[in-house]
């Protein structure tokens, strides 16, 4: 498409510089449930997020109608929102990295996969599922395919395109044991079909159900604790927005001052790696800054925030590249992408074994209502196993896990070798922790 | 925003393999949005989402798709496309589409478009204003103004065209406070399906920034909540989150109709205890979230779900219905053409009782008064469900006695209303946004203070020994 239109506008409203972001995306999902295809959907959608610099303030503005009016509404938005700012940030526009590190993600061969042959694939997995175990009562299985591409334009003649994707198979079942009801859901994320082992996520779906039956609430008190990689990453997320340099700047942060100090376990070492070859790989982020690997905590240390460039300005250093927006419409905040968990040499087994009486928690619920990011406090339902003599015992359901999530990171006594992607991008192994407070009998 | 004739063709593209039942969706929404932070207005976004969804229905099969492309060309292929996912010929035609009309109930008095935005600001600042002045303490403010106006027309194979325009407006004011190592954030986000008379005339703008700072100060200084089990006295308005989510979602049919919800088949059966009833009501006047018709077409009800501890009535829409033999009453929602809509709440509330607050109070020697709750979650299939409390305290001898943080309300939706052994007099209603899979939609919960005989509170206040 032709973006031209708009930088001729822009220029003739009297707008100083402008940006042009641009998210094309095409979805497929499928999802099966007792054997028939209870959900099919197939889109291609697309929207233009604009912004720029009106009288040195930014305005922004965006739209899915895409017609000959669609650039005079933009600009005038940009001009009209730009006008009543009045905060003391200074727009930035941006000139261009010296290098981006560019690499081709996307996989052409997903898309031509016959949809027979994805659905075909759903059936196996839940009859897998449905037959594994008589307990079983009940699976939906679903597929999720999705292409995304990103393109950023701006008057300074910056244009950048990322374009990606990926698989998200997600299997769930229900299990019924003489009116003991228990379920378990489970998504992988995938970049290249062949990848996709069936019988793994038959495996995973069934003894996830399975082995929580018999679950009850474990006697209060204090447990020495491993937390499964799904958990880890959960809280590791929220830790992570403490190190966003808008909340230092703001006063929102309990990581201020805290530059090159020890603020988790000598055992914690996390690394932004948006250059790593997955589904969510980017070489530049939402304001064009090209994007670089970096540890953000090495061996406890925290090395850096994390900056966009209107925060960089503030503190007079470059951007980190963490410029990312909520979504294609939104403000350009701080954002991560693919955050690693350094991973250690033990099992998940052997830290069992380290840990030898205490508990394992696999699942916690409630994390937006029950998790304050910001004093770290969280109160959290959960579930899991004792740990009994070394080894994975009795199923333990509907307990609380209460702590702080700054004390966590520093009570980390040892890190496993499991590491494991997640949907929010954040990969993390298993963690064992000094000690949590349960709440349970 | 398409013509009949399209529409027409269309549908008959989408029925060409045999489907017995097709609807395009479409959407055209207006969003404007302002925030401010400490005071100071920070972003200014405005834009247009626009878009049809194409639901095609064969039985118990659902096909759908949706584009930015509402052109011939554009939704002919979508149709096509769609389509293919059947084999089969068609049964039959569609030939005429007629225009049915509903009255438009909730209309703006003052619009927002006929409001600049520095009018707007001006509420803004001195909201935000109230709650930096009100304590040093007070760290960091934030305040959020949203408005938007959603035209949808929608047509379906059986010859009818339904419109509605929906126009919503809300805003959230958030204050943090902070003491050495210690932040706690309090906020409310008050809206309506009404104009900026809402704001003027029946908000007290200055009122809610104050009690928004004070509760921040108050959680400052609460100590830790013990955790074990004690009665719970759940508070008016936002306190009705663990009805929506812990009975709410299981009385949808998108859950009951797969046999997969604790409330499946339970119809006629006592769930609750005598002293619950409650109901899923669309038709308010105005209220967040209200609709004149539902996204099938279908017009609002008040849906009474449970009469005097029995399970009355489910929220339905059509296709969930199919399952459950009946039709749908008007509870089919979704966020926008992106989402296949299903059953979901829109206003939905424990009717009033007998006792006023203070007798609730009163009459509890130990416990939990959780004032004020956060957001929860609940497993649909086994009802088990967290809350977090913002704003709660510790009753002793028929008092409130001080306040603690950090505590969470534990338990499970097949038991929780069993326990409902007080309910007051003081009905509120607040605003919200439910997630599921339809998207994030406007809705009210609600309910009178209510107190549970018996619940797990989590807390980091070590076990309580009474």
């Amino acid at each position: 498409m032709n973006y031209n239109k708009y930088f001729e506008l822009a220029e003739e409203e009297g707008i100083e510089s402008l940006e042009l972001y641009i998210v094309k995306r095409y979805n497929l999902s499928i999802s099966l449930f007792q054997g028939q295809i209870d959900s099919f959907t197939n889109a291609d959608t697309y929207t233009i997020a604009i912004r720029g610099i009106y009288h040195g303030k930014m305005g922004y503005a965006y739209s899915e109608k895409n017609d000959r009016t669609t650039p005079q509404y933009l600009i005038d938005q940009v001009k009209e929102n730009a006008k009543v700012i009045d905060n003391d940030e200074v727009p930035n526009i941006f000139k261009g990295s010296e290098k981006y590190f560019k690499k081709n993600v996307y996989n052409p061969t997903i898309v031509k996969i016959p949809t027979e042959t994805k659905i075909a694939l759903l059936k196996e997995i839940e009859n897998g599922i449905k037959n594994s175990d008589s307990r079983i009562t009940e699976s939906t299985v679903s597929y999720e395919e999705s292409i995304e591409e990103i393109e950023l334009l701006n008057s300074y003649g910056l244009k950048l395109k990322n374009k990606s994707n990926y698989v998200v198979i997600y299997a769930d079942a229900v299990a019924n044991d003489n009116g003991e009801i228990r379920n378990s859901y489970d998504f992988r994320i995938f970049t290249n079909f062949n990848d996709i082992d069936p019988d793994a996520i038959i495996k995973k779906a069934v003894q996830n159900t399975l082995s929580q039956f018999g679950g009850k609430p474990c006697a209060s008190g204090k447990y020495k604790a491993v937390l499964s990689p799904k958990v880890t990453a959960s809280l590791l997320g929220f830790f992570l927005t403490n190190v966003e340099a808008e909340q230092i700047q703001k006063n929102t942060s309990l990581l201020k001052d805290k530059l090159n100090q020890l603020i988790c376990s000598k055992k914690v070492t996390i690394q932004e790696n948006p250059l790593t070859k997955n589904a969510f790989f980017r070489y530049f982020d939402d304001e064009g800054v090209a994007t670089y690997n970096k540890k953000i905590v090495e061996k406890g240390v925290l090395k850096t925030y994390l900056y966009n460039l209107t925060t960089a300005a503030k503190d007079n250093v470059s951007s980190t590249g963490n410029g990312y927006k909520s979504s294609a419409i939104g403000k350009v905040g701080i954002g991560t992408v693919n955050i690693v968990l350094k991973p250690g040499r033990k099992t998940e087994e052997e830290l069992f074994a380290k840990v030898i009486d205490g508990i394992y928690i696999t699942d916690v619920q409630g994390l937006h209502a029950g998790m304050n990011p910001k004093s770290g406090n969280f109160s959290l339902q959960a579930a899991g196993y004792l740990i009994k003599n070394g080894k994975k015992a009795d199923a333990v359901s509907l307990i609380t896990i209460a702590g702080n999530l700054f004390t966590l990171f520093k009570e980390v006594k040892d890190v496993a070798s499991n590491l494991e992607l997640q949907p929010n991008s954040i990969s993390t192994p298993s963690i064992l922790i000094k000690k949590l407070a349960i709440s349970g009998l | 925003m398409i013509s009949k004739n399209l529409a027409r063709d269309v549908l008959n593209i989408a029925l060409q393999t045999g489907g017995d039942f097709a609807e395009i969706y479409l959407e055209e929404n207006i969003s404007n949005s302002i925030s401010l932070d400490n005071g100071k207005v920070e972003m200014v976004n405005s834009g247009i989402t626009y878009g049809a969804g194409i639901r095609i229905l064969n039985k118990l099969q659902s096909v759908y798709g949706y584009t930015n492309d509402i052109s011939r060309k554009g939704l002919e292929k979508l149709a096509k496309t769609l389509s293919a996912s059947y084999e089969g010929q068609p049964l039959f035609k569609v030939t005429n589409i007629n225009k049915v009309r509903v009255p438009h109930k909730h209309k703006p008095q003052i619009k927002y478009s006929d409001i600049s935005v520095q009018e707007k600001i001006e509420r803004m600042k001195s909201a935000s204003n109230i709650m930096q002045n009100y304590d040093p303490r007070i760290a960091r403010t934030m305040v959020s103004f949203a408005d938007n106006t959603k035209k949808v027309v929608i047509f379906n194979s059986e010859g009818k065209q339904f419109s509605d325009i929906r126009t919503r407006g809300r805003i959230y004011m958030t204050a943090i406070a902070s003491k050495e190592g210690a932040i706690e954030t309090s906020g409310v986000g008050p809206g309506a399906q009404k104009g900026m008379e809402f704001f003027d005339q029946e908000l007290d703008l200055k009122e809610l920034a104050t009690e928004v700072a004070k509760t921040a100060l108050i959680m400052l200084d609460a100590k830790e909540c013990p955790s074990g089990k004690m009665p719970v006295i759940i508070g008016n308005g936002f306190g009705g989150v663990i009805f929506h989510e812990a009975c709410g979602h299981p009385l949808e049919a998108s859950s009951v109709g797969r046999g997969l919800s604790i409330f499946s088949g339970k119809q006629g059966q006592k769930i609750a205890s005598d002293l619950v009833s409650a109901v899923d009501d669309g038709t308010i006047e105005g209220a967040w979230g209200s609709g004149n018709i539902d996204d099938e077409g279908n017009k609002t009800q008040r849906t009474l779900l449970i009469k005097n501890g029995i399970l009355n009535d489910y929220m339905v829409d059509n296709f969930s219905g199919r399952r459950m033999g009946r039709s749908g009453n008007g509870c089919a929602r979704r966020q926008s053409y992106r989402y296949e809509p299903t059953s979901r709440m829109s206003n939905t509330f424990i009717l009033p009782g007998k006792s006023t607050p203070e007798e609730i109070i009163k009459a509890t020697k130990f416990g939990l008064y959780a004032k004020s709750l956060g957001g929860g979650s609940v497993n649909p299939t086994t009802g088990d469900f967290n809350f977090a409390c913002t704003e709660a305290y510790i009753v002793k001898d028929g008092k409130i006695a001080y306040p603690v943080k950090g505590a969470t309300l534990i338990g499970s939706g097949k038991d929780v209303l069993t326990r409902v052994d007080m309910v007051g007099n003081d009905l509120k209603r607040a605003q919200g946004m439910c997630g599921a899979s339809s998207g994030s939609i406007p809705v009210d919960v609600g309910q009178p203070t209510i107190r549970l005989s018996e619940m797990t509170v989590g807390g980091r206040g070590g076990v309580i020994k009474q």
